[in-house]
């Protein structure tokens, strides 16, 4: 057995090894528990880093390459070329099943998010002063602010000891704003600020 | 539960593809985590459907650039695809695993020369355009700058040239002026530091 990865688990989890070095520390952590463990360890460490800095909404098109759907096999590439030559044959409609897919694809995704929502116990309040409400998770571990009628984005913020965290931004999409916040906290005040001023408050009941 | 709440249960469409392994696994994350190690496809759905967010801005917060990006949490998705042994159970959660593997793959590409070139074209062709997209956690962020505040300076600032700017040992060493093995260790010392200050260690 190879000698034990100590500091390397840090930096192969920071990627700071090039391939060879990562092969050799794969290979030897298959065989050594411990090891494995103070790598999984490094890995958790950087994907806490990672999920605390800004993160962006990801294009619609990041879904699974059709590749990634079926196993290969060692009859695949035959089946390919047979696949291929139907697949010229048919090629438009081909392409509007493949949008239309992927399209479902999306509607299922969103479907899950809502089933969440709605199995998971929450509630609703409406904001003072705005057309808006905020749905709720009752353990505080989400929180969805949708606003009617907005015409700019606002800003959601959190009002606590005297101070106001901002949480994210509402951007009107047509006559809708909807920001959704996965949170592991209980916020009871929530305000919309619009141009720096409050333009709406709820009051949260956990 | 509503009936309907009922059938849109998350993953219950891809339910009939799942094994025996997986499907008698404890929770969701183990679940995964086995069907992720057996390479069953729906694993991949899944990983791309849970994780994309993270995924997605992991890459994105190392290239600065969509495209790139959206490229980037593919290619490492599709090498992890390829290589029979790449993910195991003994490397952990798999939501950490994959954050490792894109953001390695970022590195290695914001690395390479021509894409360097070509991302400073299109960071400067690029005005602020996906600013609206972008969500940040104040809560989080803050939580994080806390926490590097409270590393000791010598293990924070390697650790920050090497997690904000990318360098190699052999660049922080030259940098800070110190021996190479002192550099490593004091990454791996403020990394083990600010991951337990996030909860990544119990």
């Amino acid at each position: 057995m190879n000698a034990h990865i100590g500091d390397d688990a840090a930096s192969y989890a920071l990627g700071m090894l090039d391939e060879l070095e990562q092969s050799r520390i794969d290979e030897h952590v298959a065989s050594c528990p411990a090891c494995a463990a103070a790598l999984a360890q490094a890995f958790d460490d950087v994907a806490a880093i990672a999920e605390a800095e800004p993160q962006h909404a990801p294009p619609m098109s990041l879904r699974p390459p059709a590749r990634m759907q079926h196993k290969a096999s060692w009859w695949m590439p035959a089946f390919a070329a047979v696949a291929a030559a139907i697949a010229i044959a048919v090629l438009p409609s081909a392409y509007f099943y493949g949008e239309n897919q992927r399209m479902h694809a999306a509607m299922l995704a969103d479907a899950d998010a809502m089933a969440r929502i709605a199995s998971s116990p929450h509630r609703a309040v409406a904001f003072a002063g705005a057309n808006a409400n905020v749905m709720y998770g009752t353990d505080g571990s989400w929180y969805c602010v949708i606003v009617r009628g907005a015409t700019k984005p606002m800003q959601v913020a959190w009002m606590h000891d005297g101070r106001q965290t901002m949480l994210g931004t509402v951007t009107p999409h047509g006559d809708v704003a909807i920001l959704y916040l996965p949170k592991s906290h209980r916020m009871d005040q929530l305000a919309l600020v619009a141009d720096d001023q409050m333009v709406g408050q709820a009051r949260l009941v956990f | 539960m509503t009936a309907i709440a009922q059938s849109w249960q998350p993953g219950k469409q891809l339910g009939a593809r799942r094994t025996l392994v997986s499907m008698h696994a404890d929770s969701p994350d183990e679940a995964l985590a086995c069907a992720f190690a057996g390479k069953e496809p729906w694993a991949f759905e899944e990983a791309y459907r849970r994780f994309g967010t993270l995924l997605y801005s992991t890459a994105y917060n190392v290239l600065a650039n969509r495209e790139d990006a959206q490229d980037c949490v593919h290619e490492a998705l599709a090498r992890v695809w390829r290589s029979p042994d790449a993910y195991s159970r003994a490397k952990g959660s798999v939501r950490s695993f994959l954050v490792v593997c894109v953001r390695n793959e970022a590195i290695t590409r914001l690395r390479s020369k021509t894409r360097r070139l070509r991302l400073v074209d299109r960071v400067a062709a690029e005005p602020q355009e996906h600013d609206e997209l972008r969500t940040i956690d104040f809560v989080e962020h803050d939580r994080l700058r806390a926490a590097l505040a409270a590393l000791p300076p010598e293990q924070r600032r390697p650790l920050e040239l090497a997690y904000y700017e990318q360098k190699t040992h052999t660049e922080i060493a030259r940098e800070l002026d110190q021996p190479l093995g002192t550099t490593k260790s004091r990454i791996a010392m403020g990394l083990r530091k600010l991951g337990a200050a996030l909860g990544a260690r119990s």
